[in-house]
């Protein structure tokens, strides 16, 4: 079993092991749910370090037949895209661990579903298997429903039972796509490694294709979240305990754009020249609806969940283009939004678990108070406006250039954008932190030394890529490099926009 | 190994028969005083089928009584689901023997109970090895006849006398268009052997009008066993007023004798036929996920939610029988209800450990159950999320052969409305999860659970988890069981 397979069934057995613990010994509890989520985080390091880039393509692959007779095996292998998004999910997910030693109540269940939906996202990650693909991605989607249910806060029981419910629903409608995919390629396998190489051969005929397309497009998007599917996503962010909305947001919804790269575009080519152009069009509604939308909260939570759904516009943007720079941008984009959201939910978490009020107007002048959270949720705001130095800047301008030739008019709505995210970043970061501070908040306490672990853990990784980007666009391009070989470019067909 | 031949084969049934006797006779012999030891016997009893289920899996196909019996890997398969489904439903029998509730109690006809169960489970063996309708129709009275009794045994309970009557009522009109249906295939085909109609069927190119309608007719027979549309109407209440061992029995073990009737006569008889009846159960099929999924959200009472989400599950069931141009289909059946035996039972156990304690079949009552036995709790979550079908437990792998098989046999609207009922399920699987884990409960007292019920219930959550996780060996014992239909 090689490295690739640690990584996955590491929080797996914590969970296990969690089981083990009595539920009041909760510093062992906590101490083993850090050691099971750290070693993935070490794992996915040492892999970035050996990956061969010269080599690019799946690498540590792990083979084992599982159902030969329905050709399903258990199949894991990262290339530059999933290693990046693994290596995102590692640091959110420990970085959540650390932030979720604040959590009192019922602590042994909540590691427990915490584990388990760290280990779903893994999995949907690195899986190179259809069935496999869809197993982990329910698996991840579940244990949100106790998560946000029972730790969350506020409409949590509405929140948590829409996110659940729309979430189910896009994976069943994916499924029916996926089987309908098994049934038309004719080869009776969920291989996706195959499946890749086969279909470039044999591709499925282009009506079918354009058919089958909307099933994943739709199924995955909701995820994404795509719009007007992404109702459940700023209500379930608002309502999840910090770890879980760093989670949810930071890299859950990654999974929806990953699975139509992965997925959708390379399987059915056909189907994305038809479908992409209308999602171009869809990520300026997530773009500049989500924006405005977000500039009209007064919760902190609502306000960094719709700005996340705005965000991921950028993502489906640069995918739709399917020319190499939108796409490195789209890639690098999940993994620097992904910080960035977990850096601001952890941020606000701090100050919620004291104030008990996320309404912004009842903050005000925190940084007096609080300087260290403060800067923190400053630092989530600048990079989350495109500030240089930070790896959302170099992404951002990736999507921008990739989209210019594509979908111009998608590239100037996108770029309106960044001002639209500055305007409400920069007024929530003056309404919360500066100005007078309200007397509620004397006894505030800032983050301790160990608490600033996971801020540090994540502004650094913030920083290096801004500053080196190099170092994860090479690994990524290629990879989508190689995705894109056997697509013909796409901006003849796309001078709709 | 001897090979056994000739009586030897009706082991099982011999058995179960000799058992049955003894319990009527230590019940007599027993006047006055407690019954609960002659649960024990029972479930003894029924434990030591298994060694000999065992032996006899191995068998080649044999038939018996000049072609009335048979034995073959398709009963054998269903011979352990209703095996494993008495056993749980005598232990469910014994602890319900010993509720809080008065009105709940068997009182001084426990014994009886027990022996109810023995009389329907041999009807099950039976019709699991019918290859005859004389056979198969005697063998289905001895099993409804039996469940006449059984629902209407709480006679202090004006619910369950209200169910008695009603399955009493509509059962015997669908016994009766069974044995109508019967008439008419005798009347074509000139037969009443399996081997036989399958012959005269196979020389067919289209069914004539009589053979039709006589299929029209055994098909009511069937859908009424598995609760399904349009003879459902029975289901919800029934489940509601039965006593819990009761209503665990009709969903899993009646439904099951309902498929596998279903399975004989459409597969093994009227498959080359099938472009005529196929699209028929497809849009039953449909009608059937969507009553029971839409009919289970309003619901308050659980059994009663259990008899919706019943005729759910048997809506997917319904999906194999319709895609039955392939093996996937009918794999899907066989494997989709040996993970709905742990899974479903599993929730039948949690209910009947939870009302013991006194607690009602409200769902507002199991509030807080998290806090009061966090035992019980996870393995009715654990449960429901299986019926939901979620990865990696039983229910998932079932329906996703389900919607395989519709969608290689082109159904694919069929396929959307079952993935649309699993998200409906859901919602009210996950509204029941809810009260559970996030609602706080009035009565905070612990519920303790008793040695027998718990080790059922880790058995079932080991089969929940062991079906779902590694499906493999599983998914060839149902591809053995039903290879020779095709």
């Amino acid at each position: 079993m090689g490295p690739v397979s640690w990584i996955l069934l590491s929080p797996l057995i914590g969970a296990v092991v969690l089981l083990g613990i009595p539920s009041d010994r909760t510093a062992w509890i906590r101490r083993a749910a850090a050691l099971f989520t750290g070693v993935p985080l070490l794992i996915t390091g040492v892999l970035l370090a050996t990956y061969n880039r010269a080599q690019g393509g799946y690498q540590w692959v792990d083979r084992v037949a599982w159902i030969p007779s329905m050709g399903i095996a258990y199949q894991v292998g990262l290339d530059g895209i999933n290693l990046t998004l693994t290596l995102l999910h590692a640091l959110c997910s420990f970085t959540g661990v650390l932030i979720s030693y604040r959590i009192q109540s019922r602590v042994k269940e909540y590691y427990l579903f915490y584990l388990l939906l760290i280990g779903g996202v893994y999995g949907v990650f690195v899986s190179l298997d259809l069935f496999f693909f869809y197993l982990f991605y329910e698996m991840a989607v579940i244990p949100m429903f106790p998560l946000i249910g029972i730790w969350g806060s506020g409409d949590k029981e509405y929140a948590t039972m829409k996110l659940t419910l729309y979430l189910t629903a896009g994976a069943v409608l994916a499924l029916v796509g996926l089987l309908a995919l098994y049934r038309v390629s004719g080869v009776q396998t969920f291989d996706l490694i195959f499946l890749e190489r086969y279909l470039r051969q044999n591709p499925i005929p282009g009506g079918i294709q354009r058919m089958l397309f909307p099933f994943l497009l739709i199924g995955f998007g909701v995820i994404a979240p795509m719009w007007p599917f992404h109702s459940w996503s700023p209500i379930g962010h608002a309502a999840a305990p910090s770890a879980v909305s760093m989670l949810h947001a930071g890299v859950l919804m990654k999974l929806g754009s990953y699975a139509i790269l992965r997925i959708a575009v390379q399987l059915l080519p056909e189907g994305a020249y038809t479908w992409l152009p209308w999602v171009a069009g869809i990520c300026v509604m997530n773009i500049i609806y989500g924006g405005f939308v977000a500039m009209a909260q007064k919760d902190i939570k609502f306000l960094i969940g719709y700005s996340s759904s705005s965000h991921m516009g950028y993502v489906l943007l640069g995918i739709a283009c399917l020319n190499p720079v939108a796409l490195t941008g789209a890639v690098l984009l999940m993994f620097a939004h992904g910080l960035m959201t977990a850096l601001a939910f952890a941020a606000v978490g701090h100050v919620y678990d004291q104030t008990h009020t996320r309404v912004m107007a009842d903050w005000g002048g925190l940084a007096r108070q609080i300087p260290l959270i403060a800067t923190v949720f400053i630092i989530a705001a600048l990079a989350s406006s495109g500030l240089p130095g930070f790896a959302n800047f170099a992404a951002e301008l990736l999507v921008f250039f990739g989209s210019w030739e594509t979908y111009r008019w998608s590239a100037l709505a996108a770029i309106l954008g960044i001002v639209i995210t500055a305007f409400y970043m920069l007024r929530a970061v003056r309404t919360c932190f500066f100005g007078p501070l309200n007397p509620r908040w004397a006894s505030l306490q800032d983050a301790t030394l160990f608490e600033r672990i996971p801020y540090v853990i994540l502004v650094s990784a913030l920083l290096v890529v801004g500053c080196w980007p190099r170092f994860l666009t090479e690994l990524i391009s290629a990879s989508t490099g190689s995705v894109l070989k056997h697509l013909s470019p796409l901006q003849t067909v796309a001078r709709l926009w | 190994m001897v090979t056994p031949s000739g009586w030897l084969l009706m082991l099982p049934e011999l058995w179960i028969s000799g058992l049955i006797l003894l319990l009527l006779f230590l019940d007599l012999r027993w006047q006055g005083r407690p019954k609960s030891p002659l649960g024990l016997v029972s479930l003894f009893g029924l434990l030591s089928v298994i060694p000999i289920l065992a032996w006899q899996s191995s068998l080649e196909t044999q038939t018996l009584l000049g072609g009335m019996y048979r034995i073959d890997p398709l009963g054998l398969f269903f011979k352990w689901i209703f095996l494993g489904t008495a056993i749980l439903v005598t232990l469910m029998a014994r602890e319900t023997a010993s509720s809080s509730h008065p009105a709940d109690r068997f009182g001084p006809d426990e014994g009886e109970f027990y022996l109810l169960i023995l009389t329907a489970s041999l009807g099950m063996f039976f019709v699991a090895s019918a290859a005859n309708f004389l056979m198969l129709f005697v063998a289905l009275e001895l099993i409804t006849i039996s469940f006449y009794v059984m629902t209407a045994y709480l006679k202090t309970n004006s619910n369950s006398l209200e169910a008695g009557l009603k399955y009493l009522i509509l059962g015997s009109v669908a016994s009766g268009f069974f044995l109508y249906g019967i008439a008419f295939l005798y009347g074509s085909t000139g037969s009443l052997s399996f081997d036989k109609i399958r012959i005269t069927l196979q020389n067919l190119s289209s069914l004539p009008p009589t053979l039709l309608v006589g299929l029209l007719f055994i098909l009511g027979g069937i859908l009424f066993k598995g609760a399904c549309v349009p003879f459902h109407l029975w289901v919800p209440d029934v489940y509601e007023g039965a006593p819990t061992p009761v209503t665990a029995f009709l969903s899993v073990g009646s439904k099951s004798a309902g498929f596998l009737v279903a399975l004989r006569v459409l597969f093994e008889m009227f498959l080359p036929n099938r472009p005529q009846w196929a699209f028929l159960l497809a849009l039953l099929a449909a009608l059937t996920l969507l009553y029971g999924n839409l009919g289970a959200i309003p619901q308050k009472n659980i059994k009663r939610l259990l008899g919706y989400s019943s005729i759910g599950h048997a809506g997917y069931l319904l999906i194999g029988l319709a895609a039955a141009g392939n093996h996937l289909g009918a794999t899907g059946i066989c494997f989709y209800l040996a993970g709905y035996l742990v899974t479903n039972l599993a929730v039948f156990l949690v209910i009947t450990a939870f009302s013991k304690q006194g607690g009602s079949d409200e769902m507002a009552d199991y509030a807080g159950l998290s806090r009061r036995s966090p035992f019980l709790a996870a393995a009715m979550f654990l449960a429901l999320l299986s019926l939901a079908g979620v990865p990696p437990l039983a229910g998932f792998f079932g329906k996703f052969l389900l919607l395989m098989s519709a969608v290689s046999e082109g159904y694919l609207w069929l396929a959307l409305i079952g993935a649309a009922g699993v998200v409906i399920s859901l919602y009210y699987y996950l509204l029941l999860v809810k009260t559970m884990y996030v609602d706080l409960p009035e009565d905070s007292a612990p519920i303790p659970v008793s040695v027998p019920v718990r080790i059922a219930l880790i058995a079932c959550m080991a089969g929940i988890l062991g079906i779902g996780i590694w499906q493999g060996p599983f998914l060839n014992l149902s591809f053995a069981a039903v290879k020779n239909l095709f």
